[in-house]
């Protein structure tokens, strides 16, 4: 067995630890199960970063381009934002569904080693590690971002109903969470520009203008759009609660559709054999 | 444990009897002093709040009489006083003391006030000496357990005053309230609280509006005279208050984070297209309504409208009162802590009570281990230094292994409280006399000398042992001689 698979195993017990003992910590506010969480997390994203510097180093690359080395590349990315914001924000509250889905995502490149490794000429370029990074980094914290919008919605519909006790009493404040929702989006939308751009350079001395015609470069123009206009109408109306989500939402699903779009694409198929 | 503490409280006793008894700040040491000089009183301490007076004392030889003291110093008649004074004795007066320390016999539990009253007690009590030895240690875990209850449980977590809630709410939707601001509207009592509370949170500005411009000056006065930011000092960052004229509500109103309303007014001020105007202009900032007014000052509906939370008084007090029932259950989690750490304690105290017997058992065999050694040193003057030190080491390990059984049962019978037991091997042993000065040592010191053998240090030589050095052996018995003359040299105690 290959080193990087029992650091992986070791980094998912250590999740799945940490997903169970985020639930009282979340639920009863109580100090000493944060006091848990916090380092069994850290310890976590140590055992992950070495877990996936391994696995990159085996595949003689440094370009996540199989599923085992996306999801685990995208793992760490949420692990890191999640870290970030609960030392930024103490917001432990993230941490319930985040969590499970690091868990989940790591359960396949934990479980085997990667059985279709891809291996081409695009794998050492130094554009497309940019491209995947920024758009990962894009990625994860647009979905915590909406992430935010919904505990933002769980907040608010708290306090109005004037349920104050019981689950979810502990969640951050109102403004905290609207401040988490909409600073990731802004560092979010960098990324994911830079992200597009680094793409479109390479699809332009690959493929030339032809390239642009793809649906799924098509659909990345439209999420990108999409994400420009709900930065500008949050910070310039305000936006909040439910239509904040519903557009978050979107936006979204704009995403997962750009990336489900890559079985659709004929130009965009680096990755495959 | 020779403790006894008498007092009224909420429950037992009227206002109007806890107020006779009650004693200002100032007057505090005084008191304490008093009740310092009632014969047998060796150390003595009064707590003294508004919802309860008591006299915490270590009473020795014998029982004092602190109904007496009571009558003298309060000139009360004690027979009206009597129905409603409770008296704790021993363990009862540590249990007593642990749970008023971590509140759970407050008239609002879990409030955290109680701990520092008790604490500013004692600090008088032991600025004058009333606190000592026996004292001390129990005031120190009071302290601990008091901790330790909040630590453990929740009990203080939430709050359960109308003000507080506000406060609380106002925290969950703002988190911070640095730099906030806030509109008073109207000048009702509960409405300033609620007002001071958030200002004492950090909020920047408060605006006060009233149908009277003059009143509202009034208040802006107020406010502005004392500071209310936590941390903040009246002459470098004193919170802006500021009188705003009725005409000009609704656009002071739209910049305010926070309104506070308790007018007398029929109808209400605040309607939902006021508030959707606001929001409007704050581009849908979050905004809270507190309504503390009956009839209410604002209209219901705003609730419906995003971003703008309103609760009543109805809904604050609800709050209020679960969160109260919250911590009645969290009470029971704290007084389990607290049951165990009287056990604790108790067990403690008593197996100190057996130290001045084992202190007494092993100055006793360590004399006559000296004696006897003296007495054969003609006989062993041929012997080498080696073999000197080989008999001490004989005598020494002889004495050890004698005292080892007795000492077992003392401590056994002092764990078990069993004083019969306890006094059958003193008297088996002579040591009455003995352990009778051990028990004027400090507890710090009887502890110290409850380890095995007080006698010599193993590097000592045998020569050193044939000089009767009575002394060396003996437990610090000084503690008394620092305490207070007036203290230790009453004798006018009852039978």
């Amino acid at each position: 067995m290959t080193m990087y698979l029992i650091w992986l195993r070791v980094a998912l017990v250590l999740y799945g630890v940490a997903s169970l003992t985020v639930i009282p910590d979340v639920l009863t506010g109580h100090d000493r199960w944060r006091k848990f969480v916090h380092p069994v997390c850290v310890s976590a994203f140590y055992f992950h970063l070495v877990a996936l510097v391994e696995m990159m180093r085996l595949a003689h690359h440094w370009v996540p381009a199989s599923l085992h080395e996306v999801e685990t590349s995208f793992a760490l990315l949420l692990t890191i934002t999640f870290l970030a914001i609960y030392w930024r924000y103490r917001a432990i509250s993230f941490g319930m569904f985040v969590l499970p889905v690091i868990f989940l995502l790591l359960l396949l490149p934990a479980a085997h080693p990667d059985h279709a490794p891809v291996s081409n000429q695009w794998m050492h370029n130094g554009w497309i590690l940019l491209h995947i990074a920024l758009l990962l980094v894009a990625y994860t914290l647009l979905l915590f971002s909406l992430l935010a919008s919904l505990l933002y919605l769980i907040q608010e519909r708290r306090l109005k109903s004037k349920q104050i006790g019981g689950i979810f009493s502990h969640l951050p404040p109102l403004d905290t969470i609207d401040q988490i929702a909409f600073r990731t989006l802004v560092i979010g939308l960098p990324c994911m520009t830079l992200g597009l751009l680094a793409g479109s350079l390479i699809a332009q001395e690959s493929v030339g203008a032809a390239y642009f015609l793809d649906p799924k470069v098509l659909l990345s123009i439209g999420m990108w759009v999409l994400y420009v206009l709900m930065l500008y109408v949050r910070r310039h109306t305000g936006l909040r609660g439910k239509r904040a989500v519903y557009l978050s939402s979107l936006v979204f699903l704009m995403a997962l559709t750009v990336w489900v779009a890559n079985q659709f694409s004929t130009v965009h198929r680096f990755a495959a054999p | 444990m020779n403790l006894v503490l008498i007092g009224v409280n909420h429950k037992s006793a009227p206002l109007e009897v806890r107020e006779r008894l009650a004693i200002p700040a100032a007057r505090l040491e005084e008191a304490t002093l008093s009740l310092l000089s009632v014969p047998c009183v060796r150390e003595g301490m009064i707590l003294s709040t508004c919802n309860r007076v008591e006299f915490l004392t270590y009473q020795e030889p014998a029982q004092a009489d602190l109904l007496e003291f009571i009558r003298n110093y309060f000139a009360v008649d004690t027979d009206v006083l009597r129905p409603y004074i409770y008296e704790y004795r021993a363990s009862e007066v540590v249990r007593h003391l642990f749970r008023v320390a971590s509140s759970l016999d407050s008239l609002v539990i879990g409030e955290p006030q109680i701990l520092g009253q008790v604490k500013g007690s004692y600090t008088v009590a032991r600025s004058i000496g009333g606190v000592n030895n026996n004292l001390d240690p129990l005031m120190q875990r009071a302290f601990t357990v008091a901790r330790k209850v909040r630590n453990q449980t929740s009990i203080g977590v939430s709050s359960v005053s109308i003000a507080s809630v506000a406060v609380d709410l106002a925290r969950k939707i703002f988190g911070s309230l640095q730099g906030k601001t806030i509109l008073l509207m109207g000048a009702g009592k509960m409405g300033e609280l609620a007002a001071r509370s958030l200002m004492h949170q950090g909020a920047g500005k408060i605006y006060l509006c009233n149908r009277t411009d003059e009143r509202a000056a009034e208040l802006a006065e107020k406010f502005s005279s004392c500071p209310h930011a936590a941390g903040q000092s009246s002459a470098t960052a004193s919170p802006v208050a500021q009188a705003t004229p009725y005409a000009s509500l609704h656009q002071v109103a739209a910049t305010a984070d926070i309104i506070v309303s308790s007018t007398g007014s029929e109808q209400p001020i605040f309607l939902r297209r006021d508030a959707e105007h606001y929001m409007h202009r704050r581009k849908q900032r979050p905004m809270f309504f507190i309504d503390i007014a009956v009839p209410r000052d604002v209209d219901p509906e705003i609730n419906g409208v995003e971003g703008v939370f309103v609760y009543n008084i109805d809904d604050l007090q609800a709050v209020a009162i679960s969160n109260l029932s919250n911590r009645a259950k969290e009470a029971l989690d704290a007084e389990a802590i607290v049951r165990a750490e009287v056990e604790r304690y108790t067990r403690r105290m008593h197996s100190l009570d057996g130290v001045p017997s084992i202190v007494a058992l092993q100055e006793s065999l360590e004399e006559v281990r000296q004696n006897e050694l003296r007495r054969m040193t003609s006989r062993l003057s041929h012997l080498t230094s080696e073999e000197l030190h080989a008999v001490e080491q004989m005598t020494r390990s002889l004495v050890h292994k004698l005292q080892h059984a007795p000492i077992q049962a003392i401590k056994r019978a002092a764990q078990e409280g069993d004083r019969e037991t306890l006094a059958t091997i003193q008297s088996v042993f002579d040591l009455e006399h003995r352990a009778k000065d051990a028990e004027d040592a400090p507890i710090t010191e009887k502890a110290k000398t409850s380890a095995p053998l007080p006698a010599m240090a193993a590097s000592e030589s045998i020569e050193s042992a044939f000089v009767p050095t009575p002394d060396a052996t003996r437990p610090a018995s000084s503690g008394t001689d620092s305490a207070p003359k007036s203290i230790s040299e009453k004798e006018d105690c009852l039978p």
